[in-house]
């Protein structure tokens, strides 16, 4: 029985996921929410309750949680059909990682700090070259076999070994050299050159650490599902862009430092389903048919009045990592190579109507090249502040002379870029309406997925959008050094000394662990960025889920991920 | 009849092979890099690959072959129903389409179904009645059919008997239940259409000298409609019928995403959006096929139905 419980594990184990991001959180916009959620999670406990029954009746996750049920969640799709945490970037499957696979360490979402999971303790050589984690013992993968020194190092090695496979996990072990077996409980991360962004890499489900079974694998097959984890719940079954199933897994008992249900789930387990259409999805929340209803855009603030009505809860959190943004393309002897330009695009964009236009009154204004739950993210609200005659003034010191049409023109030519979409949304047509304005002709050209890979390798773009995303600030470096990636964003967002001195900085930040001088670097970086024109922000990127009231203790990992251990459903 | 047999055979494998050079051609020939696109599509980012890596991971592929190679070569596995392995989801084409056939098949069966009573039963009526009210109505009812937009009758539908009456589900595959309005909602365009024509012949066949006859012998109009009128009224609606069970299958594409069906109209969504080329062209042969499979029924059953079609077929 014990074979067969295990054999089924192993094979069906696994996991795809799609995400984009992942990060720090610290404070910034997303308190507010939290705050905001809180009190309506309260409100909605203590109209239940009729007023005061027993528990503290501050909060409705007080009450006592109630074991059994499977939480029932539909995403709204499952493009790269991967469930291997190591691999996956695509942030749905990443949600689905997290409960079942479990990393070294782990972020806490209102602090951003590092805390204890499966490694107890660690060190960190000043050089941070060296990261020494003793693991906590005791713990076991679903297969049955330890988590033990050796088994981390199959996993940093197996991580390593997928190469440019894991779009993230490339980044994360940046530098990476070996890892070396102390003893059982202690393992050895070697790095040829300064990473130190690796500790909040290991809170990540990049660097989840799973059975060295699982290493014997396949990349397609770790993909398809056949990975063994030793998180709360077991993956059971995995179909790309279909459902995902997982159980509860008897006799956890190795949960972050974060999470307060230190034994079993509650949950006797997660079905997972995908629902393209949002009206659909919002319908199948509001009747029962789900619990969770978590789209990637925002869900419009007419479902969440829906949701509402229904009793249902929205929460909110930003996803840490680089904020929604366009990259300039300043090589192509285009108006964007002139920095002046590029100066008045930012003061000809309104971040503060496109939030509340394209999104809703509350919606948090972009502040930078970070969304605000990113460590270390600065507040740019200043350089990025909208500001017309500003704009104006800085077109006509680079020559760009208003014509009888209201467009700007310099030597007979038309002040025109061209803005490279896949889809015409809402928010690149405000774009447009706003940089007529000052005079700017954004032309929105749509093109095919394949058709953007291609122009923008080519760099036949002015402007071109940017989303690679990854929890530690460095990640904005996957987009935008020259010393990690060769993609568009980096040949063409910056000329050659400018693209020295990005690099400069992005090694600057990974060179010291110490926070307050990486506060720094990123700091300088972030208003180098700015003030040279290489990215444009133009949203938070931030993550709603719609629950059903019979959700509680519903709780975000420091990636805006789902976290499911505290999660139980009233009957 | 045997050599009419053969003839419409031959000419539905030519058709088929066809549809797959034509989708491989579109597919290898026309993009600038598919190497790039291609690696691009399975998550992996191409620039931070050595030239080396990016070699290998080509021939592991098969793309760093010749075209021609390349096609014969996936000609060949193609003929032997192996699809190669699917670029975004980590599994063989044939899993995924042997996974997902079943349901849009269940689906398209039951709107065929339904193409025939809602379709034929429409214009039955509409030819039947002669209250002059109550057929100018019947005969406009196809139009408005046709002209309602096959996802918003899906999320009507939805809204009505799923969330607001709680009759049905909203979406998923599991159960008779779950058919139903996908099924509605896939029929409703092309049993209208199939509507439209059998009235307009119905109509004429009304005018034929035997109906004159055959009324005149005294039978009632509606022994005439189904003995004499409807057999020789059908010829036009079964080659319609032909078409719009091929249509089924690239209507699913909206209905099954609308239901969030795991079908392989979503499946042709998906792999179109993800680049998923072996996918797409495996997804092309199986619409290809379809279409041919139900063609060649129907011009068998228009022999059937018509000796004449054979006869002449033989003289040419």
């Amino acid at each position: 029985m014990a074979i067969l419980w295990r054999r089924r594990n192993g094979e069906d184990a696994g996991g795809n996921t799609d995400g984009n991001t992942s990060g720090n959180n610290r404070s910034g916009g997303g308190h507010g929410w939290r705050a905001a959620t809180v009190s309506l999670l309260t409100v909605a406990f203590l109209a239940a309750c009729g007023g005061g029954d027993g528990g503290s009746g501050t909060n409705a996750d007080n009450a006592q949680p109630v074991p059994g049920g499977r939480l029932k969640i539909a995403f709204w799709a499952d493009f790269q059909g991967c469930i291997d945490p190591n691999q996956v970037y695509w942030i749905e499957s990443r949600s689905i990682d997290r409960n079942f696979a479990d990393s070294l360490t782990d972020q806490d979402p209102a602090t951003g700090e590092i805390v204890p999971w499966l490694a107890t303790s660690w060190t960190v050589s000043p050089d941070a070259r060296e990261y020494t984690f003793t693991l906590r013992k005791g713990v076991t993968f679903s297969d049955g076999t330890p988590l033990d020194a050796s088994a981390v190092k199959t996993a940093f090695d197996g991580v390593r070994d997928l190469g440019a496979k894991s779009t993230l996990g490339v980044t994360y072990l940046a530098g990476y050299e070996s890892s070396t077996v102390v003893d059982p409980q202690t393992v050895k991360v070697n790095f040829k050159v300064p990473n130190a962004a690796f500790l909040q890499a290991t809170s990540t489900t990049t660097l989840a650490v799973l059975s060295p079974a699982t290493y014997k694998e396949t990349a397609e097959a770790r993909c398809a599902g056949k990975v063994i984890g030793s998180g709360q719940f077991v993956l059971d079954s995995y179909t790309a862009a279909k459902a995902a199933r997982l159980s509860r897994r008897a006799g956890y008992a190795w949960p972050s430092a974060l999470v307060k249900n230190k034994g079993d789930a509650y949950l006797d387990g997660i079905d997972v389903s995908y629902i393209t259409e949002d009206s659909v999805r919002v319908g199948s929340l509001t009747t029962g048919t789900i619990d969770v209803a978590w789209p990637r855009l925002p869900i419009t603030s007419a479902d969440q009045e829906i949701i509402k009505a229904a009793n249902g809860v929205i929460e909110t959190r930003s996803l840490p990592g680089i904020s929604a943004q366009i990259v300039p393309n300043v090589n192509r002897g285009g108006p964007l190579a002139d920095l002046k330009v590029r100066q008045a695009l930012y003061k000809a964009i309104d971040l503060k109507s496109y939030a509340s236009t394209v999104y809703w009154d509350s919606y948090p204004v972009v502040k930078g090249p970070y969304d605000s739950t990113t460590p270390y993210a600065a507040d740019l609200s200043a350089k990025l502040a909208h500001d017309p005659a500003g704009a104006a003034a800085l077109l006509d010191s680079a020559g760009w002379a208003k014509g009888p049409d209201g467009y700007r023109y310099k030597d007979g030519r038309k002040l025109t870029l061209t803005y490279l979409i896949t889809a015409s949304t809402p928010g690149e047509q405000l774009l447009q309406d706003q940089l007529k304005k000052s005079g700017i002709d954004l032309q929105l050209k749509v093109v095919t997925s394949a058709q953007l890979t291609q122009l923008t390798t080519a760099g036949e773009f002015d402007l071109a959008g940017s989303y690679l995303t990854r929890g530690d600030p460095s990640v904005l470096g996957s987009t935008l050094d020259r010393a990690v990636t060769k993609n568009y964003a980096t040949v063409y967002s910056q000329d050659d000394a400018t693209a020295a001195e990005v690099s400069k900085l992005f090694a600057r930040g990974l060179n010291t662990i110490d926070p307050a001088q990486r506060a720094a670097a990123y700091k300088d970086l972030q208003d180098y960025l700015i003030d040279h024109g290489v990215v444009f922000p133009t949203y938070d990127r931030v993550q709603v889920a719609g629950l059903s009231n019979k959700v509680h203790g519903f709780a975000w990992t420091s990636e805006s991920f789902l976290r499911a251990n505290d999660i139980w459903l009233s009957k | 009849m045997f050599r009419y047999l053969a003839g419409r055979l031959a000419q539905a494998l030519l058709v088929l092979w066809a549809a797959y050079t034509v989708t491989f051609v579109i597919l290898h020939v026309l993009p600038s890099d598919p190497v790039t696109l291609q690696l691009a599509a399975g998550g992996v980012d191409v620039s931070q690959l050595t030239p080396g890596q990016l070699h290998s991971m080509e021939a592991r592929y098969g793309l760093d072959e010749p075209v021609l190679t390349q096609y014969f070569g996936r000609l060949w596995d193609a003929l032997h129903l192996d699809f190669g392995m699917s670029l975004t989801q980590n599994v063989s084409v044939g899993t995924l389409v042997s996974d997902r056939l079943p349901s849009t098949i269940v689906l398209a069966l039951v709107s065929v179904g339904l193409f025939l009573v809602f379709g034929v039963g429409l214009a039955y009526l509409a030819s039947y009645v002669q209250w002059l009210p109550a057929r100018v109505l019947l005969r406009r009812l196809p139009a408005v059919g046709i002209s309602l937009p096959t996802f918003f009758v899906g999320l009507l539908l939805i809204q009505v008997f799923a969330f607001s009456l709680g009759w049905l589900p909203a979406r998923g595959t599991e159960g008779w239940r779950s058919v139903v309005l996908p099924a509605v909602t896939l029929a409703l365009p092309g049993s209208a259409m199939l509507a439209q024509v059998l009235i307009r012949s119905l109509g004429d066949t009304w005018q034929e000298p035997y109906i004159v006859t055959a009324r005149a012998k005294g039978l009632s109009r509606w022994a005439v409609q189904l003995r004499h009128a409807f057999r020789n009224a059908a010829l036009p609606a079964l080659t319609l019928l032909g078409v719009l069970v091929g249509y089924t299958v690239t209507n699913a594409v909206v209905v099954e995403t609308v239901f969030s069906r795991n079908g392989i109209g979503q499946l042709a969504q998906q792999a179109v959006l993800g680049q998923d080329v072996p996918v797409v062209q495996a997804v092309i042969v199986i619409a290809a096929a379809i279409f041919v499979a139900v063609n060649l029924v129907v011009d068998l059953l228009y022999s059937f139905l018509d000796p004449r079609v054979a006869h002449t077929a033989r003289v040419t």
